[in-house]
């Protein structure tokens, strides 16, 4: 067993590209700077409190120190009595000490904590549109689960107990040197080698627990899997596989698991080794320094005791520290989201009619690859258009730029003249709206899953967006009505419910301009044609333009662009396309028989 | 067992009856790891508590002016040292070990329990407690495992320490003796209280996180349209309340700790005070009080170890509760759906069927022989439908039926059905345009065998077999039973056999090969033809879902329905894994797996379709190129995909999906809406990709866009649970109006002239509706057995199918005749 290196396969290695940036040491360090002196009072309350409870604590051996030497001296008055209440006193006030040690660690742990969860929710919520439909959600999600919980622990305990344990060492020292002056150094013996214990561990610790964690939750996840997949595993006589894929993932958590024992193993001696030397070395200097006559047999004592008490600090220290180092890295993905630049929004831009324009745009993800090209539209208002074309021809791309979540590489997408990149997100939404797949609907009440499009609506209002969209029916047979819980761990709504409630939003919204993308696509059949109905009565009035997966949506519509290869081939209205027999036609008749 | 040596090969049969039980089991599985561990924790614990001995003597030659006894005493406190070090680690190591391995033995009996429940669990709310005892409950198991040998040994210590103060220093001994017990136990009435607000606690950090995550979820909904401040201010509340939780709980812990200095504190003033005395008389050593002194100081760490197993306990005693219940559950659903399956190498020449609901005669035992003229070693009492497998067998000479034992207990004998025969009579009695009958039903065994006939010669016909036969050399041979004479094909059928497994026929090569051919539902009627693509319109997407189930054999639910056949032969009959190798069903929300693409699509399969050429009939061109986008690797195959394959649209993951199913190359595939997400253009393309790479292979599927029926070799028109239409798109959606209402989703104003009947129609397209009284359609073939018969062939279709190409009329039960 000398020597271990770390295991080849890291379960911790990125699989996905980060999709948003990771914090700079300089922002980090900010960050931190500007934590701590928003708590600087509960900082130094904890502080204080420490301190005081580390000095009673020394006093009980002083007491004893003083005894001993009494004792030995043999002739004096003893005040035994006095000793035993200074004692006493000195007890309860470590007692009381201690406890406020503790709650003040937690309150000031907690508070920083909150603090830094609810920071990353208000950047995350400001983040541009169009960051978050690129980025997906995933980076941002597993931030605010993972790093978040990685982050408690290191709040919670780490920070105070770190501060804890420097002072209480600091102190400890400290009366040791006002106690017995001459003894101090000899608590120098050990420090060399706990200096280079640590320096080995602490360079390979972090990472290697990192790793190590996040083996253990590829286990859980290998499983959890595995049962929510039950019936594509079981179809496709997966169950064989998805044992040994359990039991590779054991294999690879279990191998980090032995490198940081190993590690533990490499550090603990020398951990034990010099507590030992130190009680050693304070007492064999110390002993002959007695025989020499330059201290006393008390001091002696009182020195004894307290190099005995520093072993808990010590291991406080250590065993936190490589707490504070995994936080960092959680640190730095939470902090990088405070990087993005919030979209510069001009509130002076101001669209005057309802008329959306794409002149000549070109856009692309990234540079020198365009999606869209030389793209022109002209959307009346009032007016359905219909964009369809094959997967990934940009037809998605192209509803995005019109709702404005993107802005145009050259060209311009204009609503009423206003061009929509320059708009702020909160403007453009008030105009435009896009419609996706997503009908996500959020843990909460029934009433804030509406009320979050139009804030402070009154329930009569939500009732009537309700039936806008034959929603009341359902919704009023609802044992407790707007205030059900819904969404995960409550009352799971249908696809179909799902999707009213995003329509009912809508109309509460009530944008007059709309970009649909493939809306009613996820939903079967029989539930599409009921929600058609609902839809169109949400459309009434307003301007459209819709991502079409189903013809016949195309065939309701004014116009129609058949987007191809970034471009728009075709344009006309269905009876235009089906006469001009291009590929429009084509499929009409297909679909048609 | 080390850690280097994990996974186990056998996680071991685990003792599930209840929580201490599990426990326990755990621990014998792993004495010698806790053993060890207890002797490593003596070595540590008494060399810590020996120091304060030496630390007396120490004091002692200081005082006594012996620099001889302070060398010895500082010698002897290295010594100690090295056996704290030498204890610390290896305590620390074995400690480890025992954790390691019982959560690693733990998760190893989860994957396979989960393996093996697999789709009954979806179900059942058990899903939820598996990943509960695997993301949270293996680590408290595990912590009691571990601390258990710690706590063990400091155990022995304190009453270790507690004799050798008592015997070194009586006086002050007891003392200590007395004190010890009540640290020890002084804060354990505290514990539950700090543990259940310590839960209290996680609950709500639980909540706030799920509120974080539902909101970073849902933010492009939230950007796109507001709400914000309203759920800043909601997740603000519930991160305040679990600081205020935190803080709460903290207090407990704060008390906790307080308790923890002020009791020994005060023992120690006890000490002093007493010890000063004695010294002062005399009666002992300064050393010697020294000695108790820091003993006593040192005796607070390995007291710490009493609370850990407290609190250790109970919070894994609950774990270990769910565990067991989650270890402990089988899947024995009713009818229809196998126990654990794993009948290869039982069956073999004994069968005893058993058919309950059988109306026929006494029962007569079937005796039958294998193929290798083997002597029956399970008799049977079979009844009914059995009746006429044996009088088959008695002509047809002798075939070696029926599989064996069924391992899961408790097997439903009431859902199973006749062997070999029944499927026949199945069929027979469907073309006498009969109520659907299960073998059970059938009462006269003469009668079966007659229909039997029916079905084969009808079945002859055209030259192919209605229910397959191949291999038996005998032609009379109807049912079931393929190849039994070559020993090639197990023949199924009985329900739940009893017989015992005769050690005959080679392990696992009867029942595990999958039975061919066509696939037939003598529930609804649906039939799909072998090697052909057949489309299944039915307007109630619910009732689709579990046909598509049954299609596969052994579904989920639990249904009284009879089993579907494959080339004759009873899925449900078959042991569960030669059913799914025979029809692969691919449910309307198919999961993708995480892991690499390489990965999702290396699926158990036939090999005859490379992953490259499944992904280009499925049209994930743009998948492969957003996959590389999103990841760190070039190659897509290497590209990894996120759970459920959240990354991508719903489009992409339904054709990553469809791709995968395509590589798998089964003798049927079953598609249960695979283009719903899917864009017309790409869709369309997706249909002749999937024709081309189907082409001779058996495949249904369940839609109802014009673009797929279009490419369909038939369409079936399902309509209260039956089959009311069959035919090619373009012939039915000219023909049948209600056909054309769901297909096309006209409306009524679209289609005045179909107006009526679309009114007729709406809202009882459901294909699972029981019934229908008084429509035409319905009653048409329930009482006139002429067209009952006409119905049926169009349902069955065996002339008729093959004929379509050909240009035979296509023969369908239109609503339209009679609106």
């Amino acid at each position: 067993m000398i020597g271990l290196a770390p295991p080849q396969y890291d379960p911790a290695a990125p699989t996905t590209a980060e999709t948003l940036p990771v914090g700079a040491p300089a922002t980090v360090r900010a960050y931190v700077r500007e934590l701590l002196r928003r708590h600087r009072g509960a900082f130094a309350l904890l502080i204080a409190v420490n301190t005081l409870a580390v000095v009673a604590s020394m006093v009980g051996p002083a007491l004893l120190g003083g005894l001993v030497e009494d004792l030995s001296d043999d002739a004096r008055e003893l005040h035994l009595e006095r000793t035993v209440g200074l004692f006493s006193l000195a007890l309860v006030a470590q007692a009381v000490f201690v406890h406020q040690v503790r709650l003040r660690g937690a309150m000031l742990g907690e508070r920083m904590l909150a603090d830094l969860r609810e920071d990353f929710l208000v950047r995350s919520v400001g983040l541009p549109p169009g960051v978050l439909e690129r980025a997906g959600t995933g980076d941002l999600l597993s931030r605010i689960t993972t790093d978040i919980d990685r982050l408690a622990n290191a709040m919670r305990e780490a920070v105070p107990q770190l501060a804890i344990g420097v002072v209480w060492v600091a102190l400890l020292v400290a009366g040791l040197t006002v106690t017995a002056p001459p003894l101090a150094p000899a608590l120098l013996v050990a420090v060399p080698l706990l200096v280079v214990a640590c320096r080995w561990y602490f360079k390979r610790a972090p990472s290697a627990y990192r790793s190590e964690a996040a083996g253990y939750a590829a286990v859980a996840a290998a499983l959890a899997e595995t049962v929510d997949a039950g019936r594509t595993v079981e179809a496709h006589r997966l169950g064989a596989r998805r044992v040994e894929l359990s039991e590779r993932r054991i294999a690879e958590w279990t191998a980090w698991e032995r490198y940081t024992l190993y590690l533990r193993s490499v550090l603990f001696p020398f951990i034990n080794a010099t507590h030992v030397i130190v009680l050693c070395s304070v007492l064999m200097i110390g002993g002959v320094f007695v025989l020499q006559g330059w201290i006393g047999v008390g001091q002696l004592t009182t020195g004894t005791l307290i190099a005995q008490m520093l072993v808990d600090p010590i291991g406080i220290v250590l065993r936190w520290y490589d707490e504070l180092q995994v936080a960092q890295v959680s640190l730095a993905r939470l902090v990088g989201v405070r990087d993005i630049e919030p979209a510069a929004g001009d509130a002076s831009v101001a669209p005057e009619g309802r008329d959306v324009l794409a002149d000549d745009v070109h856009f692309g993800y990234h540079s020198g690859v365009d999606v869209l090209r030389e793209v022109s539209l002209a959307v009346a208002p009032g007016s359905r258009v219909a964009l369809v074309g094959p997967s990934g021809a940009g037809k998605s791309t192209l509803g995005r730029l019109l709702a404005g979540i993107y802005g145009p590489r050259t060209g311009q997408v204009t609503l009423g003249g206003a061009e929509l990149a320059r708009m702020p997100a909160e403007d453009v939404r008030a105009h435009v709206a896009l419609v996706n797949q997503e009908h996500h609907v959020f843990v909460g009440s029934l009433r804030d899953n509406l009320r979050l499009a139009r804030a402070g609506a009154e329930d009569a209002e939500l009732w009537a967006a309700l039936s806008a969209v034959d929603a009341d029916t359902w919704a009023r047979d609802l044992d407790e009505g707007l205030d059900t819980e819904v969404g995960s761990g409550g009352l799971s709504l249908t696809p179909a419910q799902a999707q009213q409630v995003a329509l009912a939003r809508l109309v509460l919204a009530d944008p007059h301009t709309l970009v649909l993308d493939e809306a009613t696509s996820l939903l079967d059949p029989r539930a599409a044609r009921h929600l058609e109905r609902s839809l169109s009565r949400v459309l009434e009035g307003r301007t459209v333009v819709a991502i079409a997966h189903r013809l016949h949506t195309a065939h309701d519509a004014d116009v129609i662009a058949v987007v191809e290869n970034g471009r728009i081939s075709e344009l006309g209205s269905h009876d235009e396309l089906v006469r001009a027999h291009g590929a429009y036609a084509a499929l009409w008749k297909s679909w048609h028989g | 067992m080390q850690i280097r040596d994990l996974p186990y090969a056998d996680p071991g049969e685990p003792d599930a009856r209840s929580g201490p039980r599990f426990l326990l089991w755990l621990g014998r599985m792993q004495l010698g790891g806790q053993l060890k561990s207890l002797c490593w924790g003596l070595l540590h614990f008494l060399g810590i508590a020996a120091l304060p001995y030496m630390v007396g003597t120490a004091v002692e030659a200081v005082i006594d002016r012996s620099g001889t006894r302070l060398a010895l005493s500082g010698g002897l406190i290295l010594l100690a040292g090295v056996a704290i070090a030498a204890g610390d680690t290896m305590l620390h190591r074995t400690a480890v070990t025992n954790w390691i391995t019982a959560a690693a033995r733990v998760q190893q009996l989860l994957a396979r329990k989960t393996a093996r429940l697999g789709a009954a669990l979806t179900r059942r709310v058990a899903a939820g407690e598996v990943v509960a005892v695997s993301t949270g409950d293996v680590e408290k198991i595990g912590w009691f495992v571990e601390a258990l040998s710690r706590f063990a040994a400091a155990a022995l210590t304190v009453l270790a320490v507690c004799v050798g103060l008592v015997v070194y220093q009586p006086a002050l001994g007891i003392v200590v003796a007395v004190g010890i017990p009540v640290l020890a136990l002084a804060v354990l009435p505290l514990l539950p209280r700090a543990t259940r607000r310590a839960d209290l606690q996680r609950e709500k950090a639980g909540r706030a996180t799920e509120l974080a995550s539902d909101t970073v979820a849902g933010l492009r909904v939230l950007r796109g349209i507001g709400g914000e401040e309203l759920f800043l201010e909601r997740y603000r509340r519930a991160s305040q309340e679990v600081r205020v939780a935190a803080v709460r709980s903290a207090r407990m812990w704060a008390v906790i700790s307080a308790v923890q200095v002020l009791l020994p504190g005060l023992l120690l003033i006890v000490l002093v005070w007493h010890g000063v005395h004695l010294a002062h008389e005399g009666r002992i050593t300064v050393g010697e009080l020294v000695t108790v002194y820091s003993a006593v100081m040192l005796l607070n760490y390995p007291l710490r170890h009493f609370e850990e197993i407290a609190m250790a306990y109970s919070f894994s005693r609950p774990s270990a509760k769910r565990a067991a219940r989650v270890l402990s559950l089988q899947r024995t659903e009713a009818a229809g759906a196998a126990g654990p399956v794993d009948d290869r190498g039982t069956r073999g020449g004994a069968r005893a069927a058993e058919d309950a609901g059988t109306t026929g005669g006494g029962g007569s035992a079937g005796s039958s022989e294998s193929a290798g003229g083997r002597e029956d070693t399970g008799s049977g009492e079979a009844a009914g439908g059995s009746q006429a497998t044996g009088a088959r067998q008695g002509s047809g000479g002798g075939e070696a039926i029926g599989r064996s034992e069924r391992v899961g207990s408790g097997e439903a004998v009431g859902g199973s059905r006749g062997v070999g025969g029944s499927g026949t009579a199945d069929r027979g009695e469907s073309a006498g345009g009969r109520a659907r009958a299960d073998a059970g039903e059938t009462s006269d065994s003469t009668r079966t065998a007659d229909d039997q006939q029916t079905a084969v010669d009808r079945g002859t016909t055209d030259g192919e077999p209605t229910v397959v036969d191949r291999g038996t050399a005998d032609g009379e041979q109807t049912a079931v039973s393929k190849g039994t004479a070559d020993g090639e094909q197990a023949v199924v059928g009985t329900g739940r056999a009893v017989g015992k497994a005769s050690a005959g026929a080679p392990d696992g090569v009867l029942a595990a090969t999958p039975p061919a051919g066509d696939l037939y539902d003598p529930a609804t009627g649906l039939l799909a033809p072998a090697g052909r693509l057949t489309a299944v319109v039915c307007g109630d997407p619910d009732a689709a879902g579990r046909l598509a189930e049954r299609l596969g054999g052994h579904p989920a639910y639990t249904t009284d329905l009879p089993s579907v056949r494959l080339g004759g032969v009873p899925l449900d009959d078959l042991p569960l894994d030669t059913a799914r190798t025979a029809v692969l069903v691919q449910d309307k929300d198919p999961v993708l797996l995480s892991g690499t693409l390489a990965a999702l699509l290396d699926v158990p399969a036939s090999g005859a379709v490379s992953p490259e050429r499944a992904l280009a009939a499925a049209q994930c061109g743009d998948v492969l190129a957003a996959l590389v986008q999103g990841s760190t690797a070039d190659d897509p195959m290497d590209a990894h995909l996120t759970e459920r394959g959240r990354s991508l649209s719903g489009g992409q993951r339904q054709r990553l999906a469809l791709a995968r199913s395509l590589v798998t190359d089964p003798e049927a595939l079953v598609l249960d809406e695979p283009t719903s997400a899917v864009d017309s253009h790409t869709e369309a393309r997706i249909a002749d990709g999937l024709r081309e790479l189907r082409a001779g292979r058996t495949t249904v599927v369940f839609t109802s866009s014009p673009l797929l029926l279009d490419r369909a070799d038939r369409v079936v028109f399902l309509h209260d649970g039956e089959v009311a239409a069959v035919g090619e798109h373009r012939e039915l959606v000219v023909t049948h109006a209600a056909y054309r209402a769901v297909v096309t989703r006209e409306t009524e104003e679209e289609h005045t002239g179909a107006e009526q009947h679309a009114r007729a129609q709406d809202g009882s397209h459901d294909c699972g509706r029981a019934d229908d009284p008084g429509h035409a359609h319905h009653s048409s073939h329930s009482d006139d057995p002429e067209s009952g018969h006409s119905n049926r062939s169009g349902r069955t279709g065996r002339p008729g199918d093959r004929g379509q190409a050909s240009g035979i009329p296509v023969r369908t039960i239109d609503i339209e005749e009679t609106a």
